[in-house]
């Protein structure tokens, strides 16, 4: 690896680290190599409710700097119950700590995406260009995705998602918060009903052509899908 | 008072070994929801409806709420069970040693990491990947590709390669490490046949 890939370490949960992360950054550091630090706040664990977690996740995001000599902070609150970052609480935590970063700091700040539905589902992709939209409107730099089906299942994931992730970074980028809230209520209140009956996807072979490496005709018409979607609630997304 | 220099890898072992012991349940169950709360409290702290927050007080007072928390708090080392102090004026000296432009890969291939400063015209960085989740092997290489290929994709985040040749790569055995240098020959391979070798992974 070169000095400007990426080598990751996590915290734990919540502001607690072990000896072993410590070890792997004295090296890192030494070796001139680019940090990134991973912490996942659970919301409904120890930290409590959204305002809680939103404190101990700035507290975690200014330690990976001050204390673990981080380059950039990777977050990604997760909701107990449900185990997604895509869920209402898990995006209101991250984008207020955030953007509570991003108006006193000039700090990199990144987030990870778990969504609950698999590949080849509408839901799936309106719950990762939710979260795009969150990180993307309350400043967050990179975006860091997706790990479908709560990033669990054996071959979950495809390239589909990181587009539309992209895509509706992109539509939003400079668009009014206000504006982008709106947007965010309409697209949110559209999925959080179905998180018990979330359609579990297809895997990668089921969504590409494994030889040539192309998105099946159906994952196409369903990407299709929820753009129409997505600019019926105010993205102004492009094809 | 001016701090002697930021904390390094050192300097923070160092203060695990000589701060306080407490127990990890007390810690986990008493000392971060309590003083969570208390500083939700003092900094009447209530999101509301809004997603993104859309007034300054509340981003700054969460900010200030997250910096005490911090230093009030510390934080606890599992090995060893004691408790890191930091004072404010080293968490700014940290914030202000860390480097506020990064750039990701290299050549033509390379993302510029920049603050945005709110929501900025400019979009975010796009890293894609299956951020950890779980990849079979024999087809690790093409789930990279499929998103070294995207457009919009500017660097990469590798999966998890759930075995290698054939055995299970599990954590704190010689294959984990195996099927690391795997992954990252792997995710080379995709950006290589991406057409773009230089992305940064």
């Amino acid at each position: 690896m070169r000095p400007c890939d990426s080598h990751e370490c996590s915290q734990l949960n919540e502001l607690k680290v072990d000896m072993a992360a410590l070890n792997m950054l004295s090296g890192w550091v030494a070796n001139g190599d680019t940090i990134m630090i991973e912490q996942m706040p659970i919301f409904g664990g120890y930290c409590g409710g959204v305002e809680e977690t939103a404190i101990c996740d700035v507290a975690t995001t200014l330690a990976s700097f001050t204390l673990f000599s981080g380059n950039y902070h990777l977050d990604g609150p997760i909701h107990i119950r449900w185990g997604i970052t895509t869920a209402r609480e898990t995006l209101q935590i991250a984008a207020h700590a955030a953007a509570a970063i991003d108006a006193n700091t000039d700090l990199l700040l990144a987030n990870q995406y778990y969504p609950i539905a698999g590949p080849c589902t509408e839901m799936c992709l309106l719950e990762t260009a939710a979260q795009a939209i969150a990180d993307t409107g309350s400043g967050r730099e990179l975006l860091s995705g997706s790990a479908a089906a709560k990033g669990v299942a054996l071959d979950k994931t495809t390239g589909m998602e990181a587009r539309i992730m992209g895509e509706a970074a992109k539509a939003t980028a400079g668009m009014k918060v206000p504006d982008v809230n709106k947007v965010l209520e309409k697209l949110i209140s559209s999925y959080e009903k179905s998180y018990t009956k979330a359609p579990p996807g297809k895997t990668f072979s089921e969504c590409y052509d494994v030889l040539t490496v192309k998105p099946s005709a159906e994952y196409l018409k369903v990407y299709d899908g929820a753009v129409k979607r997505l600019n019926e609630f105010g993205l102004n997304i492009k094809n | 008072m001016a701090i002697a220099r930021p904390l390094s890898i050192f300097d923070v072992y160092d203060k695990f070994v000589t701060g306080k012991k407490v127990p990890e349940e007390e810690w986990d169950y008493s000392i971060i929801p309590t003083n969570a709360t208390k500083l939700k409290e003092k900094y009447k702290l209530n999101f509301g409806k809004n997603i993104i927050p859309e007034d300054k007080s509340t981003m700054n007072n969460l900010f200030a709420a997250g910096l005490e928390m911090l230093v009030q708090t510390g934080f606890y080392n599992t090995d060893n069970k004691r408790v890191l102090k930091v004072d404010e004026a080293e968490v700014w000296e940290g914030i202000k040693k860390t480097p506020s432009q990064l750039i990701l890969g290299e050549g033509r291939d390379c993302a510029r990491f920049y603050p945005r400063r709110g929501n900025s015209p400019v979009k975010p960085i796009i890293q894609g990947g299956p951020t950890g989740a779980p990849v079979s092997e024999g087809i690790f290489v093409q789930v990279m590709q499929s998103y070294a290929q995207e457009a919009i994709v500017d660097t990469l985040v590798n999966g998890v390669m759930s075995t290698i040749e054939g055995h299970p790569a599990m954590t704190n055995t010689p294959y984990e490490i195996r099927a690391l240098m795997a992954e990252i020959r792997g995710v080379d391979e995709a950006r290589t046949r991406a057409g773009r070798p230089y992305m940064a992974m």
